[in-house]
């Protein structure tokens, strides 16, 4: 089932969780069997509505999932019914989605979305109500997936990775960029991220600052920071430590995963699994993010000039 | 339209199992049912799809069975009705062919040219042309226009039916790929050309006209 929770910005409380849909009432909807529900990626429309894109698995495990969405003209109180997405030509198997869609100039939405069945590689939907119009590969291979889109101008935007490659390949965060609004998509170098196939969010603030929260370590998921960069640094700066179990035994290492963050005027809101247990929200304001930026740059600079 | 999407779907299924189940039954008792019997027989079995059963399960069985195959594209829902419900062929007579062989070794080239692509090999994404390049429709016009030349204009109705379907958005997808191809019309072509490759060959060594290997 998906459940949603209401944040008191006043009380700085969560109310309690409320159920948005269930397996039973998707099938029936669906018109088909449905085994399970997962990934829920809320958006906002044009038009204002709530709209809310999920995963649905029929057979198998998550790799054969669909994607299905629904909106909600009433901030999620109650919701239209389930419309599926068809994604791909193989019984619409294995696309999947996980990260923040995107606006286009003409009100559509850009759903940037994965496969991880035969091929493992990301691609953006253009999506117009509750139907796909348009697609565009942003990967290719067995080796990326997990689009996070991060647009830089009106057709420039870059969408950094999860990397799945094998042991004998690099474990960093694979690049793709677009010149042309998402129309074609090419490899870039990675970025000097380590990254142990787990997921990463970011967003752009408005001041151009970029910011990353990844697990920054080749294997495992006990680790987890802020990293940012601006557009005149060539660096990534690791500005926050959000968890650390590190330094503790490897069976005494929580994990924390799944990060997913967003972006609204001032505030940053980063939301993550932590210990597979609960659900943890951190809100940070963007001056803070901004402070502790120059700073980790200045602790470089000085480091670097106490090298020389 | 979309109110009825989902029930139309489920209908689609049901009547495609319950055709299925006639096939079977002429394989099977070697009997060629009249024509009308078996549409009526195959929408007396669709019911048993169609409806809900009860007991452990909550849906049709039609849904479980969609859970697992998605929505089959027009072309095979149009090519199995019509040859197993309407087709005059006796079904005991296997060299009998209700579709041309060279529409089957067609499907199979574009199938096997356009799946890899399709799923991730590199970066070119053939299926993203079924959802608006003037191209791609006017590729499958030609193709539906050569099937006429061929002298197979149920070839031609069926894809032109498939076009006007994907126009009205009469399924979930609106890629006119769906409505043209899906990995069991595929599958189904492949078989069809093995077996008639193999049945080829028999014929060959029962001629006599062949020299032993070796």
């Amino acid at each position: 089932m998906i459940n949603s929770a209401v944040f008191n910005p006043h009380t700085n409380a969560w109310g309690e969780p409320t159920l948005v849909i269930d397996r039973i009432t998707v099938e029936k909807s669906l018109s088909r069997y449905i085994a399970k529900l997962g990934n829920p990626v809320p958006a906002r429309a044009a038009d204002g509505r709530l709209q809310l894109f999920f995963v649905t698995v029929s057979i198998g495990g998550w790799a054969g999932s669909s994607i299905s969405t629904m909106s909600s003209s009433d901030e999620g109180l109650t919701w239209s019914k389930p419309q599926r997405l068809i994604t791909s030509p193989f019984t619409n198997l294995s696309t999947l989605v996980k990260t923040p869609a995107i606006p286009f100039a003409d009100s559509r939405l850009g759903l940037p979305a994965y496969h991880e069945w035969i091929g493992k590689f990301g691609e953006l939907l253009r999506i117009d109500g509750d139907q796909v119009i348009d697609k565009r590969r942003m990967s290719s291979g067995r080796s990326a997936i997990q689009p996070l889109v991060l647009v830089d101008a009106p057709e420039k935007a870059q969408a950094y990775f999860r990397q799945t490659r094998g042991s004998s390949k690099p474990h960093q965060i694979p690049v793709s960029e677009t010149q042309n609004a998402g129309q074609s998509w090419q490899a870039q170098a990675d970025l000097p991220i380590a990254n142990p196939n787990a997921a990463i969010t970011g967003v752009l603030l408005s001041n151009g600052l970029r910011i990353l929260v990844a697990n920054d370590l080749e294997s495992g998921r006990s680790r987890l920071v802020m990293l940012a960069k601006d557009n005149l640094d060539t660096q990534w700066q690791t500005i926050d430590v959000l968890e650390d179990d590190e330094a503790l035994a490897p069976e005494q290492r929580r994990e924390f995963s799944y990060p997913y963050m967003i972006a609204d005027g001032t505030q940053v809101d980063l939301v993550y699994t932590w210990d597979r247990k609960k659900i943890r929200h951190i809100r940070f304001d963007s001056n803070w993010i901004k402070q502790a930026y120059s700073n980790a740059q200045a602790k470089t600079v000085s480091s670097e000039e106490g090298k020389q | 339209m979309k109110n009825f999407m989902q029930t139309i779907a489920l209908l689609e299924m049901a009547l495609t199992c319950g055709t299925l189940l006639v096939w079977l039954l002429q394989r099977n008792f070697e009997a060629q049912i009249p024509v009308a019997a078996r549409i009526i027989l195959a929408l007396l079995l669709a019911n048993l799809f169609y409806w809900p059963l009860g007991m452990f399960m909550e849906l049709p069985l039609a849904a479980y069975i969609r859970g697992v195959t998605g929505d089959l594209s027009m072309v095979s829902l149009l090519l199995l009705w019509s040859s197993v419900l309407l087709d005059r062929i006796d079904p005991r007579n296997t060299e009998a062919h209700f579709v041309p062989m060279g529409f089957k070794v067609a499907i199979v080239i574009i199938a096997f040219s356009f799946y890899p692509f399709a799923l991730g090999l590199g970066m070119l994404d053939p299926y993203g042309w079924g959802y608006a390049s003037v191209g791609f429709l006017i590729a499958v016009s030609i193709f539906a226009a050569i099937l006429a030349i061929g002298n197979w204009s149920k070839g031609t109705f069926i894809i032109a039916l498939a076009i006007l379907a994907w126009s009205i958005h009469w399924h979930e997808s609106a890629n006119l790929w769906d409505y043209l191809l899906d990995p069991f019309l595929m599958l189904w072509a492949l078989l069809a050309c093995i077996s008639s490759v193999r049945r080829k060959r028999r014929e060959r060594l029962q001629s006599g006209f062949l020299f032993r290997a070796g």
